[in-house]
């Protein structure tokens, strides 16, 4: 009950400690494994390095070699699907490549990487992209293992894209979009929000009783939303503003703009239009509208499965989110399919990895599900089979990126307590700014 | 007291009260009992054997407890972000501690942050835990009471339930529509969503509601006077409560069994004097169980530093960073921020923590002891 960390901690050095033998004896493996293959080709590569051009579609020459490849699950439905794509690389490639799912991924994955015995390709959040590759525990694209490159929507490229250097195709990708009840709309003669005002105004008409009596469930919100700045950030980037510039170089956050997007949000949470899903009773905004307790929420492609899954009876439609005075703007979440530095064999990884992201794999993967392809020829293919989500694809033009730097966790750990502060009533917008600017500048070091 | 071990482990009873007679003599009878006899044959051989029979242990606890140690207080001196083994990373002095302790930012803030949430806790859990087992062992020990089993196995089963499904029930307990809100009067809050101080509500109540300029604009560690002085927030409150309500049965037990090692002849002879029934209980039974009451003071206070279940399944240290915990901010910058060596750090500053405090709780169990 009490000691759960310092377990951890004693198992991550455990590991450790038994890790020195343990490489050395995984290191003999592989070599055994190439020159019982007598695979001359595999052997050389490996000895080159992950620098070497490869052709990955080169039949039979993975006979034999073991992948491992890692990830969270997310549901029996999707590890099903990926262990599919899996079984028909390993028979079309004759490798043995298996998924296994992680229970607590982060930390598993980071006992993996230290015991220097990682899987040859995991899951790589763009918000932890910075982390793993600062630490060097990522092989950069080799050229060429990636097939059609430039078909990846720019900003999934760039979200995986770290000092200049991009590391991993991009699994799927989400973005944010205002999902509503269109019943509850049409009977109150609310038209789908287009923008700022109007968003406001149909949360307020929507708005039927306070906090207290929506919890209860005899009232509405017009709108819930995680007071959080991946919900909020949105908004920003609709006003023209972010809160660091593009590079991630400085902090922009106490700007006019910014300043602007944050009252906006702040006045609705204020005003009782918009509410935080706990002040409801609900675990996230999903779960509000579920519930029927908010009539509009922003979520991501995530919604629509978690709605078949707990509440199969409630209708929604999905809507771009609305623009801001200065356009449209909205995060697009993605995960990429990692290699590791230290793969064993770094050949046969790129080749899985290609299969998985290439747009076959892409289509074959997303087909089934609400994420998206995150190639554009595959996304349009994709709305054919999913037209009433075609808003979630429509923002991939204009969405931003969700990862920072190194530390920057710190930052959004001031910055969304402060927030949460600003609609409790116990904070002010400008303490906020001021604190998450100055712990941001001591993460950007500007 | 091997109050090195105290910080890593929650000690089986017999471990760290080695020094203190009164309760090994009951919690190992039998290990002391064959050893005085062979004592007199053979001392090498005995010792010998000593050592044999304690080797898994000693093994067990060198493997998970020291070496772990040693490799925890070495790691928080590297710049270590977890995700490379930590033999192929920087030296860094103590540069992680001067983050924590002396330089402004946001770990430091942190930092003193969940050293203040923690220290609400403990100030509230461990009394009240403590006593509220004493009483309930007590009452279960009285000889007229009827179906103790029934009593003792109800106490005792929140103990014996996962953590994290009695928490999980007391989200629900414990939100706006709760049942909790149900029976209390006022306007109904989610507890588990209140960031809001207990004494700062309180002086609410009679009429404070803002505090004096000179608190909030003056700060320590990066947490103004103010916030160091609110109390726990309104959600640390439930997870108090929660944790008092799911400890009590184990602590219970262990009154139990130290009240039923006192002799019945004592209580007779008391009476036999012309004790009333609370002078017996205050001059007799109390300074009986002073060494019963003093391992459930250390176990407690150990427990409820390292506190982190709770924290995990309820708000990952929300709302407003007021559950914050050193134990979930040592998981939260090793596993989720990538600041693994800092992580290290803290969970070092931690065990000094303990140390310190279960040290006062020694002097102060001491000074109150009459002889």
């Amino acid at each position: 009950m009490r000691h759960r960390t310092f377990v951890v901690l004693v198992l991550l050095m455990a590991l450790i400690a038994a890790c020195g033998d343990g490489g050395g004896a995984d290191t003999t493996t592989a070599g055994a494994a190439e020159t019982t293959t007598g695979d001359t080709e595999a052997a050389a590569t490996t000895a080159a390095g992950a620098a070497t051009t490869m052709a990955p579609e080169e039949g039979g020459s993975l006979e034999g070699v073991e992948l491992s490849l890692w990830g969270w699950s997310s549901s029996d439905a999707e590890n099903a699907a990926l262990n599919d794509l899996v079984a028909q690389f390993s028979e079309e490639t004759g490798a043995m490549a298996t998924f296994q799912p992680q229970a607590e991924y982060d930390v598993a994955l980071q006992a993996a990487l230290t015991s220097g015995d990682p899987p040859d390709v995991f899951y790589v959040d763009s918000l932890r992209l910075p982390d793993l590759a600062d630490a060097g525990a990522l092989a950069p694209v080799p050229d060429g293992a990636v097939s059609n490159p430039d078909d990846i929507f720019p900003s999934l490229r760039e979200a995986f894209t770290y000092n200049d250097t991009w590391y991993c195709p991009p699994k799927d990708f989400s973005t944010l979009g205002l999902i509503y009840d269109p019943d509850v709309l049409e009977a109150a003669g609310v038209a789908v929000p287009t923008t700022w005002q109007e968003l406001a105004a149909a949360a307020e008409t929507l708005t039927t009783g306070d906090a207290a009596a929506i919890a209860a469930g005899t009232a509405q919100a017009g709108l819930s939303m995680g007071v959080e700045y991946a919900r909020w950030g949105a908004f920003m980037f609709q006003n023209g503003a972010a809160i660091t510039n593009e590079d991630n170089t400085a902090m922009t956050l106490d700007t006019p703009e910014a300043r602007e997007a944050l009252e906006y949000v702040a006045g609705l949470y204020q005003d009782g239009y918009a509410v935080k899903p706990a002040a409801v009773d609900s675990g996230w905004a999903g779960e509000a509208f579920g519930q029927g307790k908010a009539a509009m929420v922003i979520e991501g492609n995530w919604l629509p499965p978690a709605m078949e899954a707990d509440f199969p009876d409630r209708n929604y439609a999905v809507a771009e989110l609305p623009s801001g005075p200065v356009g449209p703007g909205t995060f697009a979440f993605t995960v990429c399919y990692g290699v590791a530095a230290d793969a064993a064999n770094p050949e046969a990884s790129w080749a899985l990895v290609d299969a998985l992201t290439n747009e076959e794999g892409s289509l074959a993967w997303t087909e089934a599900f609400t994420v998206m392809p995150a190639r554009e020829a595959a996304a349009a293919e994709w709305t054919t089979t999913h037209p009433d989500l075609e808003a979630f694809v429509a923002g991939a033009d204009y969405a931003h990126r969700w990862g920072f730097v190194p530390g920057f966790g710190d930052v959004l750990g001031v910055m969304n307590p402060g927030l949460e502060g600003v609609v409790d009533g116990n904070m002010t917008l400008d303490q906020v700014i001021a604190d998450t600017t100055a712990a941001g500048e001591g993460v950007l070091g500007g | 007291m091997t109050i090195g071990s105290g910080g890593r482990v929650e000690p089986a009873p017999g471990v760290p009260l080695a020094e203190t007679p009164p309760i090994v003599s009951e919690a190992a009878p039998a290990a002391a009992g064959p050893l005085k006899v062979k004592r007199g044959k053979s001392i090498q051989g005995a010792s010998r054997l000593g050592w044999l029979f304690s080797a898994p242990a000693f093994i067990g606890l060198l493997v998970f407890v020291a070496i772990p140690i040693v490799l925890t207080a070495w790691v928080s001196l590297r710049d270590w972000s977890g995700f490379v083994s930590p033999f192929a990373t920087e030296y860094i002095g103590f540069e992680n501690y001067n983050d924590l302790l002396f330089q402004d930012g946001v770990h430091r803030t942190d930092f003193a942050l969940s050293i203040r949430n923690n220290f609400y806790y403990v100030l509230f859990v461990v009394p009240m835990q403590t006593t509220i087992a004493f009483v309930l062992a007590v009452v279960l020990n009285n000889k007229f009471l009827k179906k103790k089993g029934f009593f003792r196995t109800s106490y005792y089963f929140p103990s014996i339930t996962s953590s994290i499904a009695v928490t999980l029930i007391f989200l629900f307990l414990f939100q706006t529509q709760g049942a909790i809100n149900a029976i209390l009067p006022g306007d109904p809050i989610n507890w588990f969503d209140n960031a809001n101080g207990l004494f700062h509500n309180a002086l609410g109540v009679i009429g404070i509601e803002d505090p004096p300029v000179w608190m909030i604009e003056n700060e320590f560690m990066g947490v103004t006077y103010w916030q160091w002085i609110a109390g726990p927030s309104v959600a640390m409150f439930a997870i108090i409560l929660l944790v008092t309500w799911t400890s009590i049965g184990t602590f219970m037990l262990i009154f139990l069994a130290g009240l039923q090692s006192i002799p019945e002849s004592v209580e007779e002879a008391a009476k036999v004097d012309g004790a009333s029934t609370f002078q017996t209980f205050w001059h007799i039974i109390i300074p009986l169980m002073r060494p019963t009451i003093f391992f459930v003071v250390t176990i407690g206070l150990i427990a409820t530093w390292q506190v982190f279940d709770q924290i995990y399944a309820t708000n990952f240290g929300g709302p407003q960073k007021t559950t914050l915990t050193p134990a979930f901010l040592t998981y939260f910058q090793s596993f989720t921020n990538s600041e693994a060596a800092l992580g290290a750090a803290i969970a070092m500053l931690l065990l000094v923590v303990i140390m310190f405090s279960t040290f006062l709780q020694r002097r102060f169990i001491k000074s109150t002891g009459g002889h």
